[in-house]
């Protein structure tokens, strides 16, 4: 028996490691065919602030001494400049331009699906403990449970839209690298780890600032659990169940199991603040020093971040954002600008009080929703909730629409080029035509966090089931 | 508590969730009704075609009286005569034409170049659609032995600014100038002459004289994409270095008195406005003077309709000329169409009695020839091969038409040829007036419509809701589907006896809503293949010395053998854990995902080629919403079920391309004389234009008829 189940998971391993090596040799075929698919310049891959040509133009200003963000094309950070801008300069003869920088993305994708995958099997192993704990024991010893962690690799490697980014040259997988690295420290309570995460994930694309709230839970809670509540019922059934003159001694032990992971523990917390506070001055020191000559940090902020929040670039892009701001009359403008990204603000406390107790799943619908709301999005940031959404597959395998998302996705991701090549190329469409498919694909973004949080919260009332009958029936 | 919260949003759900549960309750009601009024909305497009009219108003067409005179018609003469003497000469080494209408084009004062090109093989460009026109196309391989040479001739507009510029083309085969090129030249000559005089002139007149030895559309083409990609010094060293630049303009210079104004460089003028193609055709016509109108461009794209509107408001209006566009012949000697007019006809009758306002009825002859023509429409966009040199025009944004201007007897006769001329030539100087008023680009009117007659259209907004309501049954079929695969689901019993069994079940079971990933696995196979059947033929095509039924015959067996082969790669190590045990019902599962794939590709090709799409739901619609397995139906041994048998098998005999178009074409044009390798001759050219109904029927429909196919075979 033993034998059959270890080949069984070799197998799986195996299974496992084929098809991460069948997705680095698509990307390197792809990579060879950069003329005939010319995604770089597809409004949906490259952003202003990720596209990769962008950079290049930096570094090229700035190895002539000048203002990497002279004339308005780049807004990225120096940092990223002078880790790729030498790669975007070195030619290979006969090989296409910019390999280096591709296999750079591609050495990211597949760091980010490693992390992912560690970061799956935490997450697993968390959800067996607790559904041990709450003696669920059938259930956690089932083979039902889907290795979420290779399935959310996978799912990362594979999606569409993660080959088109990283192909594509934009620099999204370097971010969504910060963001998964981030995470991953999280979860293993490595504060450092987290703190650097989090803070080349804001420096890069400031969105993931909000991911701080989701982080403290993580390190102060721990990984996804069930609600505390149930911990607290569970116990109060064992303990009415025992006969008084044990009572003591089980209760100690109860309450010594339930509360392991639910205190929170305030030491890596702080750690992680101390340590966030370290790497952003470090961070900002290198920023100083490679902008000293060029205007110093201000400028850098406000050719950056500035650059983000006011919507300076009306583009078009999959985001509703540019469309509404090219239309909006120029003294609303400010009004609006609040608006939208307090819109992003109001979600998160609510978010948060509601979702506590599964601070990885919290930062999935952060990431989702800003992603949604940002000012430049690409299909990268998709590819990364997309990715992130695999982690719970096994919570969220009761997920309504899911069908309907799918079809949803596949249908508006080849609409758009359609719709632009109408409106940019063939002159018979316009504005409108693009900005349909825009809407559409952000109606599919909402449904998705709506329907994904409304599954994990239905899968939570599910545990909670087995425990108030069990309650009901003893009282 | 928990049960109560359950229980409390099933009671009352949202409206439009229980509008949603009612039509997906009653799908087979609705996909019936759909598709019939779908079909039948399709039949009173000819009815609910509108009369066009000039939405810009700038353009005043006809306001000015037409300067083009009897002069102007010796000058056309003066041409032909020396044309057609040239002709008559043995030493026809081709660039004597073309020198001898440069000169006269130099002495009206115009700045003359001529450009070569080399005529290329059609390439297969699948994505050609999705980039830039001609993107990449200096790698592409040319042929050093022939060339073509073009003549182009330029009048710079006394009171523009050389920003925009209207181009009359006239495409002639240079080795032998025949009667009617030798007419369109004339009387393009003498337009060209009537213009260098005239003061209203605000945009530049490119006269660009096609050569057409390779083909009209590959002269034309040739020129725009020298016209729009200036050729630097690096790169028209590589050329020089494929092709040695032979002395055709030194050759040409010789003994030409007309040297000082022939250019070496590539001539240019601006934007172009609108683009004319002037062709000439004698003697066919019975009742009077005619004029043909095409469109269609590449993946039935059209011109802007105010273009057609003005040349045909002159031509009726103006020059007394009956314009014509193409129609299907066959159609109006179609019994059925006839009836069905008449039918509409006193309908017609019947509303006005009722209430004079309503005025829908049309006569029956014009609906059958509405018919036909609508017909013609459909299928020339649908081919999205473009039907004249208008089309090249068409890829750079540009309003292009093909105008063949057909007199009533041959034109032996000098006075009449002379009142042709005049008529022609006032035509042309009407039409380039009014557009030498538009201020920008057309812009006012539709770029989407169908044409039922010249003066008739039907636009976007109504053609597209017999195309809607085709498919509007698709998704709704394919939620019912899904909805039942799930609740059949035996493993979902509600009795169970202890609670907590109860519990652990519900978590354990497979989930759900993971189901349709296997069927939608197998779709998504199943379309890969399709891609890969899509591209055989390039491959296939390097095969040297090949009749188009060996081809055939090689695609159709690589294609079949890479079917399994493609499903032993993928689907084996697709398949993760355990492979879930074949139930009774995952073909409704499966249906459902190819319904929704269909539906996906009909609406996406709808925004691409909307004829291709709307012919496409004709075919694929029914066959998808109609099978079932076969088994099934057979086993219960009742006539309706049977009925439905024969329906499957009728509909997934004519789903299939080759079939569906051996079908077609014997209804159209009679079955004699039909062979297996004509399909794939047909399919080869419509590749070579890389029109998108070739990926259109290599990835939509052939995988989803196979699906339909799997579906009606399908053990349960």
């Amino acid at each position: 028996m033993e034998p059959k189940e270890q080949s069984k998971e070799k197998k799986e391993k195996l299974w496992f490691w084929n098809w991460v090596i069948a997705s680095v040799i698509f990307r390197l075929v792809l990579i060879y065919f950069p003329k005939n698919l010319n995604l770089a310049s597809r409004p949906e891959v490259s952003t202003p602030l990720t596209s990769l040509r962008r950079l290049a133009e930096g570094y090229w200003l700035k190895q002539l001494s000048m203002s990497p963000y002279a004339g308005s094309m780049y807004h990225g950070s120096p940092l990223l400049l002078s880790l790729l801008g030498p790669l975007t300069v070195k030619r290979i003869e006969g090989q296409p331009d910019h390999l280096l920088c591709s296999l750079v993305f591609v050495i990211a994708d597949i760091v980010n699906a490693m992390l992912i995958r560690a970061t799956g099997q935490n997450l697993q192993m968390e959800y067996t403990r607790s559904l041990k704990l709450l003696d669920h024991v059938k259930l956690s010893e089932k083979p039902e449970i889907i290795p979420s962690g290779d399935i959310a690799a996978l799912v990362y490697l594979w999606n569409p839209f993660t080959i088109v980014a990283c192909v594509g040259l934009s620099t999204s997988p370097i971010e969504n690298l910060a963001i998964i690295l981030s995470l991953y420290g999280a979860c293993k309570r490595q504060a450092p780890l987290a703190a650097f995460g989090w803070v080349i994930a804001t420096h890069l694309s400031l969105y993931p600032a909000i991911l701080i709230i989701p982080m403290i839970l993580l390190l102060g809670y721990g990984t996804d659990t069930p609600p505390r509540k149930l911990f607290l019922q569970r116990r109060n059934v064992e303990v009415g169940d025992n006969p008084p003159n044990d009572r003591c001694c089980e209760r100690e032990e109860v309450v010594h199991r339930s509360e392991v992971p639910h205190v929170f523990s305030w030491r890596p917390v702080i750690h992680f603040f101390c340590w966030t506070s370290l790497w952003s001055v470090y961070v900002l020191v290198l920023c100083g020093i490679s902008v000293k000559q060029y205007g110093g940090l201000w400028e850098l902020f406000k050719r950056t971040y500035g650059f983000m929040l006011t919507v300076q670039d009306l583009s078009p892009n999959i985001g509703v954002l540019w469309y509404f701001f090219a239309e909006v009359f120029d003294f609303f403008r400010n009004f609006f600008l609040i608006v939208f990204h307090g819109n992003i603000l109001f979600m998160m406390l609510p978010l948060a009080i509601r979702l506590k107790h599964r601070p990885c799943f919290l930062a999935f619908v952060y990431i989702a929703i800003s992603s949604m709301l940002k000012s430049y999005p690409s299909v990268g940031d998709s590819a990364l909730y997309l990715g992130l959404l695999g982690l719970f597959v096994n919570e969220l395998a009761d997920m309504q629409f899911s069908f309907f998302l799918f079809c949803g996705y596949v249908g508006v991701s080849l609409l758009s080029p359609v719709m632009h090549n109408l409106w940019i190329w063939r002159g018979t469409g316009n504005a409108n035509f693009y900005f349909a498919t825009a809407m559409a694909y952000a109606c599919l973004q909402i449904i998705l966090v709506v329907e994904s949080v409304s599954a994990m919260l239905n899968h939570d009332r599910k545990l909670r089931k087995p425990l108030t009958e069990l309650q009901d029936g003893k009282n | 508590m928990a049960e109560s919260e359950a229980e409390v949003p099933k009671a009352k759900p949202r409206p439009i969730v229980r509008l949603g549960i009612f039509l997906i309750s009653h799908s087979c009601l609705f996909s019936v009704i759909c598709c019939t009024a779908g079909v039948l909305t399709l039949l009173l497009l000819p009815v609910l075609a509108k009369n066009t009219y000039i939405s810009e108003n700038a353009l005043m067409p006809g306001s000015a009286n037409p300067m083009f005179s009897s002069q102007e018609v010796s000058e056309a003469n003066r041409l032909v005569k020396s044309l057609t003497s040239l002709d008559s000469k043995p030493v026809g080494s081709g660039i004597e034409s073309q020198r001898l209408i440069a000169e006269y084009m130099s002495d009206l004062g115009a700045e003359i170049s001529y450009h070569k090109f080399y005529p290329r093989s059609n390439q297969f460009h699948p994505l050609h659609f999705f980039s830039y026109p001609d993107s990449g196309s200096t790698r592409e391989n040319v042929s050093c032995i022939s060339h073509g040479l073009n003549t182009v001739g330029i009048i710079r507009a006394p009171r523009g600014d050389g920003k925009e510029a209207i181009v009359l083309v006239t495409p002639y085969n240079s080795l032998k100038v025949g009667p009617g090129e030798a007419l369109s030249l004339g009387i393009a000559y003498s337009v060209f002459s009537l213009l260098t005089q005239v003061t209203w002139l605000a945009k530049d007149i490119i006269w660009l004289v096609a050569d057409s030895r390779y083909g009209e559309y590959a002269a034309v083409n040739a020129w725009l994409r020298d016209y729009h990609m200036p050729v630097f010094s690096g790169l028209s060293a590589l050329k020089a270095e494929i092709c040695p630049v032979s002395n055709v303009h030194n050759e040409l210079k010789e003994n030409s008195v007309t040297e000082r104004k022939i250019n070496d460089g590539f001539r240019r003028a601006g934007t172009m406005a609108t683009a004319l193609v002037i062709k000439v055709t004698d003697g066919s016509e019975h009742f009077e003077d005619s004029l043909s109108i095409y469109a269609e461009a590449s993946n039935g794209q059209m011109p802007n309709l105010d273009l057609i509107n003005i040349v045909n408001y002159l031509a009726v209006h103006r020059q007394g000329l009956r314009v014509k566009v193409e129609k299907m012949r066959s159609l109006i000697n179609c019994k059925w169409l006839k009836i069905l007019g008449e039918i509409l006809q006193s309908l017609g009758h019947v509303a006005k009695s009722l209430n004079p306002q309503w005025k829908f009825g049309i006569p029956a002859k014009d609906y059958v020839e509405g018919a036909a023509t609508l017909a013609s429409s459909l299928y020339y966009q649908a081919l999205g091969v473009p039907t004249g040199p208008h089309g090249a025009f068409r890829d750079y944004e540009i309003d292009a038409i093909t105008m063949e201007i057909s007199s009533r007897v041959a034109l032996n006769n000098k006075a009449r040829k002379n009142d042709f001329l005049l008529r022609g030539g006032r035509l042309i100087e009407g039409v380039i007036r009014t557009v030498n008023n538009l201020l920008e680009k057309f812009h006012q009117s539709f770029f989407l419509y169908l044409l039922t007659s010249p003066s008739k259209f039907v636009s976007v907004g109504v053609y597209m809701i017999a195309f809607a309501l085709l498919v509007a049954s698709l998704p709704v079929v394919a939620a019912s589907l899904y909805a039942d695969a799930h609740k059949v689901d035996p493993s979902f019993g509600i009795d169970k006896s202890t609670p907590q069994a109860s519990a652990t079940d519900e978590l354990s079971i497979t989930p759900r809503s993971c189901k349709w990933l296997n069927a939608a696995k197998k779709v998504f196979l199943v379309h890969l293949w399709g891609a890969v059947v899509s591209f055989l033929p390039y491959f296939i095509c390097q095969i040297p010395s090949c009749t188009p039924t060996t081809s055939f015959v090689v695609w159709v067996l690589l294609s079949s053998f890479s079917l399994p082969i493609l499903s032993l790669i993928l689907g084996s190590s697709f398949s993760y854990g355990r492979p879930s045990q074949p139930q009774k019902r995952d073909w409704t599962l499966l249906k459902s995902v190819t319904i929704s794939a269909a539906f996906i590709g009909l609406c996406l090709m709808s925004v691409i080629n909307f004829a291709t799409a709307e012919i496409g739901a004709l075919l694929m619609v029914p066959m998808c919403l109609m099978a079932q397995p076969l088994k099934l139906d057979i086993r219960s041994r009742k006539l309706r079920k049977f009925l439905r048998v024969a329906c499957n098998l009728a509909l997934g005999f004519l789903g299939f391309p080759p079939a569906g178009f051996f079908v077609l074409k014997g209804a159209f044009e009679g079955f004699g004389g039909i062979t297996v390798g004509d399909f794939w001759s047909w399919l080869e050219s419509i590749w070579s234009w890389s029109s998108a109904t070739y990926l259109y029927i290599g990835m939509v429909h052939l995988p989803c008829w196979v699906l339909c196919i799997h579906v009606l075979f399908h053990p349960c």
